[in-house]
C-alpha cells in the first residue's frame, strides 16, 4: 500500500472509529478484541521505502521490471509473491540489484530488515 | 579492518573507539559487510580495484556528535567524508571521493526542525529527505510546496549543496539558490551560522540570506570546507491552480526565436513554471513524460518517418521538415506550465500564446487545467515533482521494461551547461554527437534537446549507463572525460558530476592558469589545514594530498 493509500485508509478508519463509538459499544469491544497485525512493524518499513517503486501500477518501476522479468511466472508485485523466502529479501536489500540501490543500516536496520523480510514472505510456506 | 592510507592500525583503532563513545558503538560500521553498504551503488568502477570504498563510518544523530567526530579526525588524521542521505546516484552516491576515509553518515540527523506557513520556509537537518518534509508538510495540512528533484528520496540539504534542481517554479527550481540560512560544523569542529544566524538569537535566519559582510554560503556547496548540519529553505505558497499548454511549431528554423520568445517571457515571469522542451518529430519527449515513455512505450513511428530520421543530418533534413508538416508532426514542442490563481495564470497563458503567435503557424494546446491542491493519490497522472510532490518513477530510467530488456546497473550524468540558444542547442548536438560517434559513446546518438532547469542557460542531462562488463564501463569512463574536454574547448562545462570525474570537469574552469582552483586550495589549506574534510570533493584536495591533481 502507497503511503497515499496508507492515509486515506487511517482517515477513513478514524471516521469510522467515530461513527461506531456514536453507535455501538460492542462494535468498539470488537475492534478491541481484534488480533493485532503481527506485521505492522514490517509493513511501516515497506510503505517508506519499498512501496514508490515496488507498489502495483505502471508508475512503479520496481514492479514494471518483475513484471518484465519473471513473464507471469511469478507477479510484478512483491506483496503479492508466496514463495519470498526472508532470506533474499534481507540479500537484496543489503545488495541491491539492477538500479536498486542497497540499503544502508541507518536508512533500514537490522530490526526493521527483519520485520520487512518477515511480512515480504508472510505468504511463504515455512514447511 | 580497512584503513585510510597513512594511518596507523593504532592511530585508526583508537580513533573508532573514540568515534563509538562519541555516537554509541551501534553506529559505527567497520566490518567489511557493513561498510560494503556505502559503496556507490552506480559506481562506473563496478568490479575494478579502482572502485572508491570507505574505510568505516559513523553516523551521529545531533551537530554535537558531529563535532567530536570532526575533533577526533583532527587528532589522528583521518579523512572523513559527510554523506547526508547518500542518495546522490548518479553523482557519486554514498562513497567517498578519497578511498579510505570514514563516511560520516548523516541520516540519523532527520529533524524537520521548523516548517513556517506564514513566511513560507523550512529549517531542516540532513538527514531529511524529500520525502518526509513532503509528509511532515501533508500531516500539517500546511499550505506550502516543496520543489523536489527526481527522484525525491534525497536529502534535501544534500541536493542543495550538490546543486541540484527542481520541477515546480524559477524561484524555487535551483535547490541551493533557494536556500536561506546554514550551520556549518567546520574542520577544526567549530559551528558557524551565516547570513543573519550569525546574530545570537537571530530573528530572520531563515528571512534574509546574506546578512552583512561577505556572503560564503557559496563555498560551502560542491566543496569540502565544512559539514552542514542545518539549512533553511524559502517553499512556494500551496498555488490555487495550476495550467499546463503546448506551444507547437513546424520548422525548423522555429527554434532560435521559439527560445527567444521563451526567454523573455520566463525573464519577465510570464511563465514561471517548467518549460519543457521536446522535438516530437525527432522523437525526443519532454522530461516530464520520459517515465511515461519508459512505462507505457515511445509513441509509435511508422518505417517512413524513422528512416527519414536515419537520414537526417542535425535532426534535419527539407524531407523530414516536409514529412512534420504533412503528418501534423510538430518539429518543436514548449511545455509552458503556470502556478496561481486561476484568472492569473488563464492571462499569463493568453500572453504566451500573444507572444508565440508572431512564429507563422504555431499552435496551441491546453494539457491540464487543475484546481489545487490535488489528491495526492492522484498525483502519479503527472509527472509529480512538477506538483511539488516526491515520488521514485525516476527509476524507470535504466530499469528493466519491456522497452528495456537489459536493466543497467545504474548510469553516469553527463550535464553540461550551455547558452540558452536554439543556436546553441544545434551546436551542442554537432559537437557532442560527432565526438560520442568517435568516442564509441551511447550518447548524442540522435538529435538531444536540453532541460531547462535553470532560468539562464540550457543543461543537457544525458545518462551514460553503467554495465556488468568493465572493459565497456572503461571505454565509457574514458570517453566521458572526453567529452567533458570537448565541452570545455567550447566553452561550455558540467554543473555537477560524480567524484570520479571531478578533476576533469574542474580542469575545464581554468581560467587564468586554473586560478579558481587555486583559489579553492589556499581556502582549503586555511579551513581544513589537517585535510581532513572529503579530501578531493571537486577536486580540492589538502596540501598533503595535492599531487594526485597531476
Amino acid at each position: 500500500m502507497s503511503r497515499r493509500a496508507e492515509l486515506r485508509v487511517m482517515k477513513g478508519s478514524a471516521l469510522a472509529g467515530l461513527l461506531l463509538a456514536g453507535l455501538t459499544l460492542a462494535g468498539a469491544a470488537a475492534r478491541a478484541d481484534a488480533p493485532p497485525d503481527p506485521h505492522a512493524a514490517g509493513r511501516v518499513v515497506y510503505t517508506k521505502w519499498c512501496a514508490p517503486c515496488h507498489d502495483p501500477g505502471v508508475t512503479h518501476p520496481g514492479t514494471n521490471a518483475l513484471t518484465v522479468k519473471y513473464q507471469g511466472i511469478k507477479p510484478g508485485v512483491l506483496l503479492e509473491w508466496k514463495d519470498l523466502q526472508p532470506e533474499t529479501v534481507k540479500y537484496l536489500v543489503r545488495h541491491g540489484i539492477s538500479v536498486m540501490p542497497q540499503f544502508r543500516k541507518t536508512e533500514i536496520s537490522d530490526a526493521e530488515l527483519e520485520a520487512l523480510a518477515k511480512f515480504l514472505s508472510r505468504n511463504t510456506p515455512t514447511h | 579492518m580497512r584503513l585510510p592510507a597513512g594511518v596507523s592500525s593504532t592511530d585508526f583503532a583508537s580513533a573508532i573507539a573514540e568515534f563509538e563513545t562519541a555516537v554509541g558503538r551501534q553506529w559505527v560500521f567497520t566490518s567489511d559487510e557493513d561498510v560494503d553498504l556505502y559503496r556507490d551503488a552506480f559506481s562506473p568502477f563496478l568490479h575494478e580495484p579502482e572502485e572508491l570504498v570507505a574505510s568505516a563510518a559513523v553516523a551521529p544523530v545531533s551537530t554535537e556528535q558531529v563535532q567530536q567526530i570532526v575533533r577526533i579526525a583532527n587528532r589522528y588524521k583521518i579523512p572523513l567524508y559527510p554523506i547526508s542521505t547518500g542518495k546522490n546516484l548518479g553523482y557519486g552516491g554514498s562513497a567517498p571521493a578519497y578511498s579510505g576515509s570514514v563516511v560520516v553518515d548523516l541520516k540519523r540527523m532527520n529533524k524537520v526542525i521548523e516548517v513556517n506557513e506564514a513566511n513560507a520556509f523550512a529549517l531542516v537537518e540532513p538527514g531529511v529527505s524529500y520525502f518526509d518534509l513532503y509528509h511532515h508538510i501533508q500531516e500539517r495540512k500546511l499550505k506550502v510546496w516543496i520543489d523536489c528533484p527526481d527522484p525525491g528520496w534525497g536529502s534535501v540539504i544534500g541536493n542543495a549543496l550538490d546543486r541540484g534542481g527542481g520541477y515546480t517554479t524559477a524561484n524555487y527550481r535551483n535547490h541551493f539558490d533557494s536556500h536561506c540560512g546554514m550551520e556549518i560544523v567546520l574542520p577544526n569542529g567549530e559551528l558557524l551560522r551565516t547570513g543573519m544566524g550569525a546574530i545570537p538569537n537571530a530573528k530572520t535566519w531563515q528571512q534574509y540570506k546574506s546578512g552583512c559582510g561577505p556572503w560564503i554560503d557559496g563555498i560551502f556547496s560542491q566543496s569540502n570546507f565544512g559539514i552542514v548540519t542545518k539549512m533553511g529553505f524559502w517553499l512556494m505558497p500551496e498555488p490555487e491552480a495550476y495550467l499546463r499548454g503546448t506551444v507547437s511549431l513546424s520548422r525548423y528554423g522555429d527554434l532560435a526565436p521559439m527560445v527567444e520568445t521563451l526567454n523573455y517571457l520566463e525573464n519577465a515571469r510570464i511563465t514561471a513554471g517548467f518549460p519543457d522542451i521536446a522535438s516530437p518529430l525527432n522523437g525526443y519527449p519532454p522530461i516530464g513524460q520520459v517515465q511515461l515513455w519508459n512505462e507505457t512505450g515511445p509513441p509509435t513511428m511508422i518505417d517512413e518517418h524513422r528512416q527519414l530520421l536515419a537520414s537526417a543530418k542535425l535532426g534535419y533534413s527539407p524531407e523530414l521538415e516536409a514529412y512534420g508538416i504533412k503528418s501534423g508532426i510538430p518539429y518543436w514542442q514548449l511545455w509552458l506550465s503556470f502556478h496561481g490563481p486561476a484568472e492569473v495564470i488563464e492571462a499569463q497563458w493568453q500572453a504566451a500564446q500573444r507572444h508565440f503567435s508572431k512564429l507563422e503557424g504555431a499552435k496551441f494546446r491546453v494539457v491540464d487545467r487543475i484546481k489545487l491542491p490535488i489528491d495526492p493519490a492522484k498525483a502519479d497522472a503527472y509527472h509529480e515533482p512538477e506538483l511539488g510532490v516526491p515520488a521514485l518513477r525516476a527509476f524507470s530510467i535504466g530499469a528493466r521494461s519491456p522497452w528495456n530488456p537489459t536493466p543497467s546497473k545504474g548510469h553516469m550524468w553527463f550535464s553540461p551547461i550551455v547558452p540558452r540558444t536554439g543556436e546553441a542547442i544545434i551546436e551542442a548536438n554537432r559537437v557532442f554527437s560527432a565526438a560520442a560517434r568517435e568516442l564509441d559513446m551511447p550518447l548524442f546518438q540522435s538529435f538531444c534537446m536540453p532541460a531547462c532547469f535553470w532560468e539562464r542557460c540550457f543543461i543537457f542531462i544525458l545518462a551514460t549507463p553503467v554495465t556488468e562488463a568493465p572493459a565497456t564501463n572503461k571505454r565509457y569512463r574514458e570517453g566521458f572525460k572526453k567529452l567533458i574536454a570537448v565541452g570545455g574547448q567550447h566553452g561550455w562545462g558540467e554543473y555537477r558530476t560524480a567524484p570520479v570525474f571531478q578533476k576533469s570537469v574542474m580542469d575545464v574552469y581554468s581560467f587564468n592558469e586554473h586560478a579558481l582552483q587555486r583559489f579553492h586550495e589556499t581556502l582549503k589549506d586555511a579551513i581544513d589545514p589537517n585535510g581532513i574534510m572529503s579530501p578531493g570533493r571537486y577536486a580540492i584536495w589538502p596540501k598533503h594530498l595535492r599531487e594526485k591533481r597531476t
